[in-house]
């Protein structure tokens, strides 16, 4: 992407593309403003239905779980992690678009990004929400959790410095930090613009609080774009570090199968290929819904089928040289781990991950489906699956290691699937919210793309 | 505290008192259990059951520390030598149908808690086996029988008393008619004893002994050979050539703790120059001991005992010349020639044993042919039986048919569960119902309890006075630990009640017998023989019969000649449940056999051969016809069975006798007739279309070409002393950091022959019992959370469709605690941690359970909690449990210490003595029950210790240690010393370098 970033920029966000139907300062306002100011329309309050519904089963389970203890998933000997640290890696793998979006593409100055970035950072929050439930309720004694946190106390008892899930600790709460004040951040100007146009007592009063007395004004506005780039600077080591820390729970174990040093960049590639498939997901249900059409135009849509593309043919690449490494280590184990991923008795998971993940992306390379709205929504679907079906196989590696007396397989019980499927009705839940209560697009970057915002017009020089 | 027993034994037994027959100990040790008892009835909710339970125990306080009744102290004056938080010793026994097993048995403040073998006692040797160890829980198991019962009403032993009373006058007068004894099989000095009164007050009476699974042919058998009632006492270690036919006895024939040790100590090797016996095994299943062999030949019963008959003229043996002989098959040909020449070759070193299960010709011939290979009195020596009741089918019979007569009105059953497992064919229990007092003692109000007029609690022996014989004649005495529980009256009590009218304390009875069985000073040989547990000198005399060799031709005459076809099935006796006996004790449920490693179910195992042919795979329920009678079992594969031959253990599937024993497994004693009571012919199997779930812990036959199991040949190994080591080949093991230098003080370490172990799994059940593992049950065990701490490994090489050619070989797996531990490196919470002296410490405190440590065991022995497995214990079996050893908790990872607590005990006695711990200071729960001593456990930092000694045997190996994670148990390579003259059987190869 980098190389052709000038052509890029420059290519045309005067002409219509990232915009459609020529959107002024005020209409832009109003739209955005729009959704948040009036009632929700009925599939709104049928979708939180939902959600809540799934929400609500999801912490009935939790609590059960805390009852009865880790035994009601279908964990056994060699398989001591079962669905709860699949689904983490997998949500925290969805959080990363967010951040890649705002910071990276910020900072690489991709002004296409305007349109999704508020989205796909809330998107982020809630996904790394719903990341940090698992490896909380995924411990034995839950309320000792808090010993993984370095907190001086009279036995000097320190925790061990040494173990991923330490790093992951600090790797995900960072990130989970840096997200929601980059998130915050941004969302100072347009609370402002929402506290401007309140009506109601309430909105008035809570919308005012949270936009922190801005006014617009030039100094403002200097050093909330400092502020800005300079959290977008911190952020972006954070999209490469998490994944690379959630990464090393398996790469530095001895397992054969997760033993392996390829594991940091090809789950960054991973994290960036489901984060933008989820976001491509949720843009596609909110564009219809909100008919935001002209905002989330198809050219941004297509040049988030492009990064699909591109991090999808790495992570398929990452796949054809774990096994090649595996061949080529001369470890009787690593070969073993590989074949029988392939092969063994997980082998539909693997086939499954394969089929969405390395080839459907490939279709992205014709413009057909890239422009095809209903063909974009069921390949970021379908990636979604590849992508956990990604984390299952690779966590599915415990169940044949080293010494076969040990082999068993794992099976999912309803407390596996409940829970997972309640993390999305988490998710759709403080989505539905979002989206409800505060404004789904950035107004303030969307206008600054305008044309309007441009004095040369768009003059070549 | 002590290593010497005899200091705190003798101070134990100075102030012998007898509150017996006190009326304030009668009445309080009949209030004891009201509440649960009353209300306990039929009504077997698990729930409702622990409630009462756990609510009577907290009631009766501290009465569950009570000590055995003869000497209750006031702790105001604490008895000498004993400190609470100090364990004592105790010798008791253990008897067990015709043997016995001297026993030492920890007390943590009167409770038992933990069974050792004893030292001096020659069927124990120090050592013991799963069913042993598994005795402190078969004491407190709860569902043991707690209320005496007239018809199914509580009555107390006193109405009994009144009961037998009037009837005991009525009989004398009658010389006994109408009265019979159905007893258990025992050798006992005091049951004899009052066995003899009870002929003597009543000659008409009859007495008759069963036990469904028995030495009973072999008796038969040597009394057919020598006219005489003698009992064979092998010593496995003079034998350099063993043959064994059908005999498992390594785990489940009689005497299997000394014939372990002894077959062991013909093949520990300490390099390839050393000698090493030889085993031959024929059988049909596939056993511990088939695993063991150096040679196996797999064929159908009744073609073993046509191999033997084969074998005696071949051998030679006087009387055989004339017969007919045996036309065999391959691959029975090609063995017999090599074997008679290896046989003939160790004349006078070898021994050949036949399995209880042959019929009694074949131990006759058995017998004849251990005579003309000159081993009897070598490696196998035959004694006089003195006190032994043998167990007789055939008396059996005979009482069924005078019952159903209607010849007897009273019947004594004692120890002796019929109704469930007498031969079917007697219609035992409808024999039953023509009796009018029907007076059953026993354990567990089971089949025959129910089925009785009068049920009577009997006590455990860890309770109760009584005494025994070991198989070689050595008296010892049985001396409880614990007063009765459930307030049961001993076999030696009712029997004396029974005898004489009236009723006297065991103690009483125990003591008037020994009074003839001791010389010299009465106080001070009784005092010596409760301290060592036994008699010494006490012994039967050897006896080297006549053998008359006319028999012989009868006997080979006798056999059957033809090969038949069809499906056989063979009885086996469980080597968990035993006959069902054990069927209650969750640790023997819950232990996975070491052959099919199927745990909590009985399954009919099959070759894969035959499975394939008949279309069906293992978890497929079967119906399964013998002799009319069907039975529906799951099918199980196991690699290496005979082909055409159905295996099914005995004993399982109870009903209403307890939480454990319920809904285990299936009840085969339906179908075993008096006619075929170890293998029957002419089987019908018919598939029912569904399937039933096992509980295995190992779905994996194969080591999948791994160096795990690392093994060779003796010529092989000859020819390449250090090919365990250059199994693997990796690059150096180098540290990316210093690493820490275990080099100074104890350095604990582990080694493990894989020569001879036997899979007996006594090792597993010692750690349970030591370290207080829980009983999780069937599902969970089938959802793959088992918690041994040490476990069996089993893995088959060869081709599993070809039983000929499968060998199994068994690996003990517990923590093997790495110096560069990979469960340290990543537990979040350093709730693992490595101490100085070398152990990988479990912090259960510190641990929050991310099951990370378990994920990168590359060993997968870390344990997880992952339900409060001990909120439903009942509060009677925490009895059970060490008080040394803490009881984990919902959440926890928890695995293999090296016995810490064990440890630590050393290390404080001789910090006290001011002293270095020296090699024996600790002996780790599996090193002192494994019969094999195959396990060395040690200092490793100390030259001279024997651990030292054995991991620099050139045969040593680490396993895994190419991950470079420096294992502290080391494995001692697998020899087999193979017969070059034998036709060719697959040998795992060796990797060579």
């Amino acid at each position: 992407m980098s190389s052709n970033n000038k052509d890029l920029t420059d290519l045309k966000f005067q002409d219509e593309l990232l915009f459609a139907g020529n959107p002024t300062f005020g209409s832009v306002t109003e739209d955005v403003s729009k959704v948040v100011e009036t009632k929700p329309g009925q599939l709104w309050y049928v979708l939180f239905g939902i959600s809540v519904s799934l929400t609500l089963m999801l912490f009935s389970m939790i609590g059960y779980l805390f009852w009865e203890g880790t035994g009601i998933w279908g964990l056994n000997n060699p398989v001591g992690w079962g669905w709860a640290i699949v689904n983490f890696v997998f949500w925290v793998g969805i959080g990363h678009a967010g951040t890649l979006i705002s910071a990276v593409l910020f900072l690489l100055r991709q002004r296409w990004r305007t349109s999704i970035n508020r989205f796909a950072e809330a998107m982020t929050i809630f996904a790394v929400i719903c990341a940090l439930l698992f490896p909380t309720i995924h411990v034995g004694r839950v309320w000792l959790l808090y010993w993984v946190l370095p907190l001086p106390n009279q036995m000097e008892m320190w925790p061990n410095f040494r173990s991923p899930l330490l790093w992951d600790t600090f790797a995900v709460g960072t990130y989970f930090t840096c997200s929601l004040l980059f998130w915050y951040v941004g969302l100072i100007p347009d609370l402002a613009t929402l506290r401007d146009r309140a009506k109601d007592k309430w909105g008035k009063l809570l919308y005012g609080i949270f936009s922190l007395g801005w006014r617009g004004g030039n100094r403002q506005w200097q050093h909330y774009e400092l502020a800005y780039l300079v959290l977008a600077g911190i952020s972006t080591p954070l999209v490469l570090s998490v994944h690379s820390i959630v990464s090393t729970d398996f790469a530095t174990s001895l397992v054969p199968g997760w033993h392996t040093t390829i594991f940091p960049p090809y789950f960054v590639a991973g994290a960036i290929f489901s984060g933008f498939a989820m976001v491509m997901t949720l843009a596609l249900i909110a564009r219809k819904v909100y008919n935001l059409e002209h905002i989330f135009t198809p050219k941004v849509l297509e040049r988030m089928s492009w990064v699909m593309l591109l991090t999808g043919s790495m992570v398929g690449y990452a796949y054809s040289m774990e096994f090649f490494i595996a061949w080529y280590s001369g470890n009787e184990y690593e070969r073993f781990a590989f074949i029988n991923r392939a092969f063994g008795p997980y082998a539909w998971a693997y086939w499954i991950m394969i089929t969405c993940n390395v080839i459907s992306p490939q279709l992205f390379w014709f413009k057909k489906f890239r422009t095809s709205i209903p063909i974009l929504f069921i390949i970021s679907i379908v990636v979604n699956i590849g992508m956990w079906f990604e984390r299952f196989v690779i966590v599915m590696t415990l169940s044949r290691d080293y010494l076969p007396s040990s082999w068993d397989y794992y099976s999912p019980t309803i407390y596996d699937i409940g829970i997972f499927i309640g993390s999305f009705g988490l998710l759709f839940t403080l989505f539905l919210l979002f989206l409800r209560f505060l404004p789904m697009v950035a107004m303030a970057e969307v206008k600054g793309v305008l044309p309007e915002a441009d004095p040369h017009h768009g003059g070549s020089h | 505290m002590k290593k010497d027993n005899k200091v705190q034994q003798k101070k134990y037994f100075r102030s012998l008192e007898h509150l017996e027959g006190s009326k304030e100990y009668t009445e309080k040790a009949h209030r004891e259990f009201p509440e649960g008892a009353s209300e306990m009835n039929n009504d077997w909710s698990r729930r409702n059951f622990m409630g009462i339970m756990g609510a009577s125990i907290a009631l009766a306080g501290l009465a569950g520390c009570r000590r055995p009744k003869e000497k209750i102290i006031p702790y105001v004056q604490p008895p000498e030598d004993l400190i609470p938080g100090i364990a004592q010793q105790y010798s008791t026994t253990m008897p067990f149908g015709t043997s016995s097993y001297g026993i030492v048995v920890e007390s943590h403040e009167g409770r038992p808690t933990k069974i050792e073998g004893n030292k001096l006692h020659p069927s124990t040797l120090g050592r013991s086996n799963a069913m042993i160890q598994a005795m402190t829980l078969g004491l407190y198991d709860p569902d043991r029988s707690q209320n005496l019962l007239q018809d199914g009403k509580e009555k107390t032993f006193d109405d009994f008393t009144a009961f037998w009373v009037e009837k005991f006058a009525t009989y004398k007068e009658s010389k006994g008619e109408g009265l019979a004894v159905l007893s258990e099989s025992f050798a006992s000095p005091t049951l004899a004893r009052l066995k003899k009164q009870f002929g003597k007050t009543f000659p008409k009476a009859s007495w008759v002994t069963y036990e469904a699974v028995s030495d009973e042919n072999i008796y038969l058998g040597l009394k057919y050979a020598t006219g005489k009632d003698i009992q064979p006492v092998y010593d496995y270690s003079k034998a350099d050539v063993i043959l064994s036919l059908d005999s498992d006895f390594t785990l489940t024939e009689s005497e299997d703790i000394t014939a372990n040790a002894g077959f062991a100590a013909g093949r520990t090797i300490e390099d390839e120059h050393s000698k090493m016996n030889r085993l031959y095994v024929v059988e049909t299943q596939f056993s511990g001991t088939g695993g063991v062999a150096d040679h196996r030949l797999v064929i159908k019963q009744h073609e073993i005992v046509r191999f033997v008959t084969a074998l005696a003229k071949e051998l030679g043996v006087k009387g055989s010349e004339e017969t007919p002989g045996v036309n065999l098959t391959d691959p029975c040909t090609a063995w017999l020639k090599p074997l008679v020449e290896d046989l003939i070759s160790a004349k006078g070193k070898s021994l050949v044993v036949a399995g209880r299960r042959m019929p009694y010709e074949v131990h006759a011939l058995v017998y004849a042919i251990n005579k003309e290979l000159k081993n009897i009195d070598k490696s196998v020596a035959y004694v006089e039986m003195r006190d032994v009741e043998v167990s007789s089918v055939d008396s059996l019979k005979s009482l069924a048919d005078r019952m159903r007569s209607g010849v007897f009105s009273t019947v004594l059953m004692l120890n002796t569960n019929p109704v469930h497992n007498a031969p079917s064919d007697f219609k035992f229990s409808s024999a039953l119902k023509k009796v009018e007092n029907r007076i059953h003692v026993g354990l567990y109000n089971d089949e025959t309890g129910k089925a009785s007029t009068w049920h009577i609690p009997t006590t455990h022996f860890l309770e109760n006075w009584s005494d025994a014989r070991s198989v070689d004649g050595t008296a010892s005495v049985v001396q409880p630990l614990i007063a009765p529980l459930f307030d049961g009256k001993s076999a030696v009590e009712v029997l004396s009640l029974v005898a004489t009218g009236e009723y006297v304390d065991g103690h009483t009875i125990v003591k008037e017998t020994w009074k003839d069985l001791v010389t010299g000073d009465f106080d001070s040989s009784w005092r010596k023989v409760l301290h060592d547990g036994l008699l010494a000198g006490s012994q039967n005399k050897t006896i080297s019969p006549n053998y008359k060799s006319e028999y012989i031709y009868e006997v080979v005459g006798y056999f059957d000649q033809t090969v038949k076809g069809g499906i056989e099935v063979v009885f086996a006796s469980s080597a968990s449940v035993f006959d069902g006996r054990f069927a209650n004790n969750g640790w023997m449920q819950e232990l996975p056999s070491a052959v099919t490693r199927i745990a909590w179910d009985n399954v009919a195992q099959v070759s894969k051969k035959t499975a394939d042919g008949l279309g069906l795979k293992s978890e497929d329920l079967i119906n399964i016809t013998i002799n009319g009678v069907e039975i529906q079992m799951p099918l199980w594969v196991v690699p290496g069975t005979a082909d055409d031959t159905v295996i099914l253990e005995l004993g399982y599937g109870r009903k209403n006798i307890g939480r454990i024993a319920d809904k285990a497994g299936f009840d085969v004693y339906p179908a075993r007739t008096s006619e075929a009571m170890s293998f029957v012919s002419g089987v019908t199997i018919a598939a029912t279309g569904r399937t039933f779930e096992i509980a295995n812990v190992q779905d994996h036959w194969s080591m999948e070409d791994r160096p795990i199991v690392r093994e060779a040949s003796k010529e092989d190994y000859e020819h390449h002393p250090e090919f365990a080591k250059h199994a693997v080949h990796h690059p150096p093991l180098e540290s990316m950091w210093n690493e820490h230098k275990y080099d100074t003080g104890n350095q604990w370490g582990m080694a493990i022959d894989l020569t001879t172990c036997t899979g007996c799994s006594a090792c597993t059940i010692a750690c349970q019992s030591e370290n207080n593992i829980p009983v999780i049950g069937k599902q969970e065990v089938r959802n793959g959370r088992e918690m041994h701490w040490i476990r069996i490994d089993r893995y088959f090489t060869g081709d599993v469709d070809n039983s000929a050619s499968v060998e199994m070989v068994h690996q003990p797996v517990a923590c093997q605690h790495c110096e560069m531990a990979p469960c340290e490196q990543v537990c979040p919470v350093a709730a693992t941690v490595h101490s100085d002296d070398g152990l990988n410490s479990m912090v259960y405190n510190r641990c929050i359970g991310t099951r990370y440590c378990a994920n990168n065991c590359p060993y997968k022995v870390r344990r997880f909690n992952f339900f409060n497995f001990t909120k439903e214990t009942p509060e009677i079996v925490k009895m059970a449990m060490n008080p040394d050893v803490t009881v984990r908790s919902r959440g926890v990872m928890e695995k293999c210490t090296y016995c810490v607590q064990r440890i630590s005990k050393a290390r404080i006695e001789a910090k006290k003595e001011d002293r270095a711990i020296v090699d024996g200071d600790v002996v780790a729960a599996c090193q002192q029950a494994c019969p094999a001593n195959a396990i060395a456990f040690g200092d490793i930092n100390d030259p001279e210790s024997n651990v030292r000694q054995v991991k620099d045997r050139n045969r040593a190996y680490d396993l895994l240690a190419e991950l470079n994670i420096r294992p502290r148990t080391s494995f001692l390579a697998k020899i087999r010393n193979l017969n070059p003259n034998m036709p060719k059987v697959q040998v795992a190869e060796i990797v060579e370098g």
